[in-house]
């Protein structure tokens, strides 16, 4: 809640630009959940450890959990709740679906970010860059191994969707 | 709770003052801090938010060197093609770390500037000197797998984390620190503290001062560099033991060598004894072995980690093995 | 009529919420008013409570407050011996046990206030390893620090050792482990005198918490309700503990006459809940020159904390499984929980087996080297075959064929091949040796013994006049694929498709208790009575004459539509029922031990480096039989995870104690896999469908956590010629293994 020592700050949230008030010290989890209702992101262990909490701050992946809300100041961020279009899902999200990449579903919003931040940036990846770049985001349920499937089926989604 | 202030500062001289007024501490990337206060481990009274100053580039200097803003991020600092060319070493030890968010996230001066990863000091449960002077360490006599065998104090032997600053000792870095007085060039092997008697002071950062810059010299030895590290699983985790080097060679013969060890030592530790060891002899396997052994003389291990002194020998002989491979 | 839905990999029932960031856990919803509620905990292991002092600078009556005193019904948690309490009031018996509770609306002032409060405790003498709470100089449980035993006996164990040719003995241990959910625990409540108490939260066990929280309160059964949220993971970790949490949470809610809310940190969740009990396991075995098993004498202990909790039962399912896979004359299991001053251990995946097995098949690679065979040779002469009889007298009735499962993994594996050329490899030296092993082993489906027969699960299918039907269980899907699984079954038994089944959200107000979900059950026994409700809507349709044999959607549609204005509900329930010719002897601990087993045999092959000692998994090779696969995404997802877990057991997953209490309670410190730390881990079913599962399948969840750590420690002894023992194999245990060969 805002108190005498909250800012305002000016971000563009998934698409949509907004004012925020949080202490500039606020997590910046804390602040999505709380302030802006976007429950999509989840604390695995507030440590950075997990990357249950991962977000797209200006294009980077990044751990909200350890950002402080001061560095949403003019900020593009992009949440889980901004990669579908509308009910469009995202290819990576289609593909988690058709080969069994999400379980108990904790972890999946921080790590289908992770693979659509790895996709634009690689968007042929071998399975060694998916495992180097999903390897921020812990997974206790699936042993990594349909998410793996899951990235690489996006991936040729997405590459005949561009054909 | 959240600290008292916090305030925003646009130049270097606002961020001195502010600090040096104040007592603060210096907010960048926010990925130690905002962990630490989370745990209670850390609860600063008043907070400035560096993040504005322009202190995010990488620049190559007139005499050859390179110059690190103290707010370039460490994944922007692992991929340039400067640093990845000539100085390989440093981009190997930061990609050994930390995970892409992070990396994203943290800065050159952060880096520097993180805590331990000790349980017990990450822990306020338990007594720790680094964390409260003259509580006591439960370290010594706890479950010390992870502590440091070099350095030690019997108040503290908690390792320092960083892989980067292993690296940065491996390339004779200086660290440019400004207050209130002006800028100093710090050699990076005189940056951390001994922990001795006053492990909670851990740099020579005083209050109000800002760490502005490091840089890395132009030095001999671009060509054969490596950092290994070991730990106990692939990805995102702290060393148990690593090592940078950085060898000069001519012919089969060491010129000059830096040795630097990670994970087993209280600060980021410079083997001046395995250079010297190195230094006019054949690289080969018996040499790098003998330096192995002089870098760990006077080692000190507790209960459970004095694996970690034939640990550290052998990423020591497996750093060198690799740089002269390059 | 659809085509069959079983066998096929029908998406996940709630996945497009999951991967939308749509579905809703229990930290994800606040009503108004909400407080939140923290934990006070000892800080001690044991000791006697002799004052609570509250710091004097917080104005505490903005808080509520609740300690064992606020506790209007039995401050016992209801579960097998009723020992442990939800708050303690004279003596605390672990560290981290929960003194007292505080809520406040602001989450940080409460979180500062539980810094506040001091518990001085007079410290008593403390118990922390399985050989001090033996060793009885101190008792810190009853009267001899054991919560239970157990004898298995088959025919003369000490005459067939005394006569042995060959007797081998070895000791083994495992450490604890951390469930490691993603979401840690959480319980949201509201609760008061005039409504009674409802919970919401993350869970395994719905009616569990309800047993508990009546019990709590003191108040009727029909009172209490327990919702569950979205489940962040749970492998057993959810089972037990919610009941504490749950009431906690109620009891802050009483008393404040608001909601309130408990989301435990990380640090909090790893050092004050359950993990997997250490165990010790001592084996000597005789065999005879043709290795054959002649006699095992198993003695299995583990460490349960400091509070009985489920205990009993890990206890006796990895008693039960500590012989394997195996025919032999004499065995003898002597199986103990003992005592110790560390927060209670309980359930997670396996359930006491992975342990007991860890033990075994790390144990028969060592009989088969005394015998002068090859590990897989060794085995296949002493598997067990239908009609031969188990340790605790049970007769395999259905078929098995441990060869078949063994060949096609050494095959797949390419075991033989491997095996010769990394032992060529090894024999030139250099940095590193590569090694090949494997474990086969089986794991029980359902609870031990006579525990179905006990729970009586009840499940309810209703269709609308719609044509929409819901199933409506206790069973929750906590990641492992519930919801999908039951959609399939009843889908095929009513003849239509998935998406026109939903199943319930498991609501106390709505579902009836189909049991636990735990001791993979909830496929084999749930499923099978989803499937048996399903079919009895479909005969009743059928018989009332509104629906032919063969027909579609809509015809179904419109039958349902006719049968409801004509007799109004159309639901069916069904309850469990013990397959005939089952049975089970409590006392002598004889008899059918589960209704069937599944089987398999892993293989993995590593790399050690003998510079750092580190042990990498380079391939992993699953071979399970498990009856009909109903979804072969999920059910593979599910082999891929559990072995990815029983990996981190083997290698990673360390628990650092410091007098009881977790001192690396951080993911920083105690690590599990990352995405770069595993291998591909390769995944083959062999079907035989099981008579009296739905469609014939039978249980899969715990069974790939129990061969992966015995198979890796196999692949590193034939690497290295040491003999491991001592599970999580670090880097510097492995050294020390090492040093014992002389290497």
């Amino acid at each position: 809640m805002p108190d005498r020592r909250s800012v305002r700050l000016t971000c563009t949230l998934n698409g949509r630009r907004l004012s925020l008030d949080a202490h500039p010290m606020a997590r910046l989890l804390d602040v999505l959940r709380q302030q802006a209702g976007l429950t999509g992101t989840k604390e695995g262990c507030g440590e950075g450890e997990c990357g249950a909490c991962s977000v797209l701050l200006n294009g980077r992946l990044a751990n909200s959990c350890l950002t402080p809300f001061a560095h949403a100041d003019r900020a593009t961020i992009v949440t889980i709740e901004g990669i579908a279009s509308g009910d469009d899902l995202h290819a990576v999200q289609e593909a988690f679906l058709e080969c069994g990449g999400a379980q108990c579903g904790i972890c999946t919003p921080g790590i289908v970010l992770a693979a659509v931040d790895l996709l634009e940036r690689t968007p042929h990846p071998t399975e060694h860059d998916v495992r180097a770049a999903l390897a921020g985001n812990l997974c206790r349920c699936t042993g990594y191994m349909r998410i793996f499937d899951s990235v690489l089926e996006a991936c040729r989604r997405l590459s005949a969707s561009r054909a | 709770m959240q600290p008292f202030s916090y305030e925003k500062v646009t130049n270097e001289h606002e961020a001195i003052e502010r600090a040096r007024l104040g007592n603060a501490t210096f907010v960048a990337g926010g990925t130690t801090l905002v962990d630490l206060m989370k745990l209670n481990v850390e609860v600063p009274a008043a907070l400035v938010d560096i993040n504005a100053l322009p202190l995010n580039q990488i620049e190559d200097q007139s005499d050859g060197s390179i110059r690190i803003g103290a707010l370039v991020r460490n994944g922007d600092l692992a991929q340039d093609s400067r640093i990845q060319s000539r100085y390989r070493v440093l981009s190997q030890a930061i990609l050994a770390g930390a995970s892409a968010q992070l990396r994203n996230m943290a800065t050159t001066g952060g880096n520097l500037m993180q805590r331990t990863r000790c349980y017990y000091f990450r822990d306020p449960v338990y007594p720790c000197n680094k964390r409260q002077p003259g509580a006591g360490c439960a370290a010594m006599d706890g479950y010390n797998r992870i502590h440091a065998v070099l350095g030690v104090s019997d108040k503290c032997i908690a390792t320092h984390p960083s892989d980067m600053a292993v690296a940065l000792v491996a390339l004779d870095a200086s660290v440019h620190i400004r207050g209130a007085n002006g800028e100093r060039a710090v050699p990076i092997t005189e940056f951390h503290l001994l922990p001795g008697d006053t492990p909670h002071r851990e740099t020579v950062v005083r209050p109000g001062e800002l760490i502005t810059y490091v840089t890395l010299p132009s030095g001999p030895f671009g060509a054969h560099s490596a950092y290994v590290k070991l730990r106990d699983r692939a990805s995102y985790e702290f060393a148990l033991a690593s090592a940078a080097v950085a060898l000069q060679v001519e012919g089969t013969t060491v010129r000059s060598a830096r040795v630097a060890l990670g994970g087993v030592a209280t600060k980021p530790w410079r083997a001046l004894q395995a250079e010297q060891v190195l230094t006019g002899s054949t690289a080969n396997t018996a040499a790098f072995r003998n330096a192995a052994d002089a870098a760990l003389t006077g080692a000190v291990s507790r209960r459970y980690n004095a694996y970690k002194i034939e640990l550290a020998k052998r990423a020591i002989v497996r750093a060198l093995t690799d740089a002269l491979m390059d | 009529m659809e085509a069959p839905q079983i066998g096929r990999s029908v998406h996940r029932k709630e996945g497009r919420a999951k991967v939308t960031g749509q579905a809703l856990y229990v930290d994800d919803v606040a009503p108004a008013g909400l407080l939140h509620g923290v934990t006070v905990r000892s800080p001690t292991a044991r000791g006697i409570i002799k004052g609570i002092h509250f710091h004097p600078t917080v104005d505490w009556d903005e808080f509520t407050i609740v300690t064992a005193a606020d506790i209007p019904g039995v401050n016992r948690v209801k579960l097998i011996l009723d020992d442990q309490p939800y708050l303690a009031s004279d003596v605390v018996n672990h560290p981290e046990e929960p003194v007292l509770l505080i809520a406040h609306r602001d989450r940080a002032r409460a979180e500062d206030a539980r810094r506040r409060v001091t518990i001085d405790i007079e410290p008593l003498p403390a118990v922390f390893t399985i050989d001090d709470a033996l060793a009885r100089r101190e008792i810190i449980w009853g009267e001899d620090n054991t919560f239970k035993r157990y004898r298995v006996n088959k025919g003369d164990v000490d005459a067939a050792l005394a006569a042995a040719e060959i007797v081998v003995e070895g000791e083994y241990e495992t450490g604890a482990q951390e469930q490691l959910y993603i979401e840690p625990n959480g319980m949201l409540a509201i609760a008061d005198r005039a409504h009674g108490v409802t919970v919401w939260g993350s869970m395994q066990c719905p009616y569990y918490i309800h047993t508990a929280l009546a019990a709590l309160f003191g108040i009727p059964a029909q009172r209490i309700r327990v919702v569950q949220m979205e489940t962040g993971g749970g492998f057993g970790g959810k089972e037990e503990y919610p009941s504490i949490i749950a009431g906690h949470t109620a009891l802050l809610a009483w008393k404040s006459g608001r909601p309130v809310k408990m989301i435990y940190g990380r640090v909090e969740d790893m050092a004050s809940t359950t993990k997997r009990h250490p165990s010790r396991t001592r084996h000597r075995t005789a065999v005879d020159r043709d290795g054959r098993l002649r006699a095992m004498d198993i003695d299995f202990i583990i460490d349960g904390g400091a509070y009985c909790t489920l205990s009993p039962v890990v206890l006796s399912r990895g008693t039960i499984h500590a012989a394997g896979p195996y025919s032999c004359p004499n065995v003898r299991v002597t199986g103990r929980a003992v005592a110790t001053s560390a927060p209670p251990h309980g359930a997670f995946r396996g359930f006491g087996a992975p342990q007991s097995i860890f033990a075994l098949e790390r144990h028969m690679d060592r009989v088969a080297a005394a015998a002068g065979l090859s590990p897989e040779e060794f085995r296949r002469r002493n598997f067990i075959s239908s009609g031969e009889t188990l340790a605790v007298g049970q007769t395999i009735r259905e078929p098995v064929n441990m060869p078949a499962l063994l060949d096609r993994a050494l095959a797949l594996s390419h075991y033989r091949e491997k095996r010769e050329r990394f032992a060529r490899e090894n024999a030139r030296g250099g940095k590193s040796r590569k090694g090949i092993g494997l474990a086969s082993f089986m794991h029980g489906a359902g609870f031990t013994g006579s525990g179905e027969v006990h729970l009586r699960s009840l499940i309810t299918v209703e269709v609308s006049r719609e044509g929409a039907v819901r199933v409506l269980a206790a069973s929750t899907e906590i990641g492992q694929g519930t919801n999908t699984i039951f959609s399939q079954i009843a889908a095929d038994a009513l003849g239509i498709d998935c998406d026109d089944i939903e199943v319930a959200r498991p609501d106390t107000l709505d579902v009836p208790n189909s049991g636990p979900t735990v001791a993979s059950r909830t496929c084999m026994v749930v499923g099978k009575l989803v499937e048996t409700a399903a079919r009895g809507i479909r005969h009743t349709l059928v018989d009332s004459g509104y629906l032919s044999v063969l027909y579609d959607r809509e015809h179904f549609r419109a039958a349902c539509e006719r049968y409801v204005d004509a007799f109004g509900a159309l639901r069916a329930t069904s309850q469990y029922q013990p397959p005939s010719g089952v049975t089970w002897d409590d006392e002598q601990y004889v008899g059918d031990a589960y209704g069937t087993y599944a089987w398999a045999v892993y293989v993995a092959e590593v790399t050690v480096d003998l510079t750092t000692w580190e042990t990498r998994v380079d391939d992993f090779v699953a071979v399970q039989e498990v009856g009909k696969v109903i979804n072969p995404t999920l059910a593979t997802g599910q082999i891929e995870g559990g072995v990815a877990q029983g990996i981190g057991w083997a290698l990673y997953e360390d628990v650092v104690w410091r007098e009881g209490r977790m001192a690396n309670a951080q993911m920083t410190n105690y690590i599990m896999p990352t995405s770069m730390d595993l291998p591909s881990i390769r995944v083959y079913f062999e079907e035989v469908p099981y008579p009296n599962g739905p469609a014939g399948a039978k249980g899969i969840g715990e069974l790939p956590m129990d061969g992966a750590a015995p198979a890796i420690f196999n692949a590193v002894a034939d690497a290295t010629g040491a003999h491991p023992t001592h599970l999580p194999l670090t880097p510097e245990r492995l050294m020390s293994a090492m040093e014992t060969i002389g290497a």
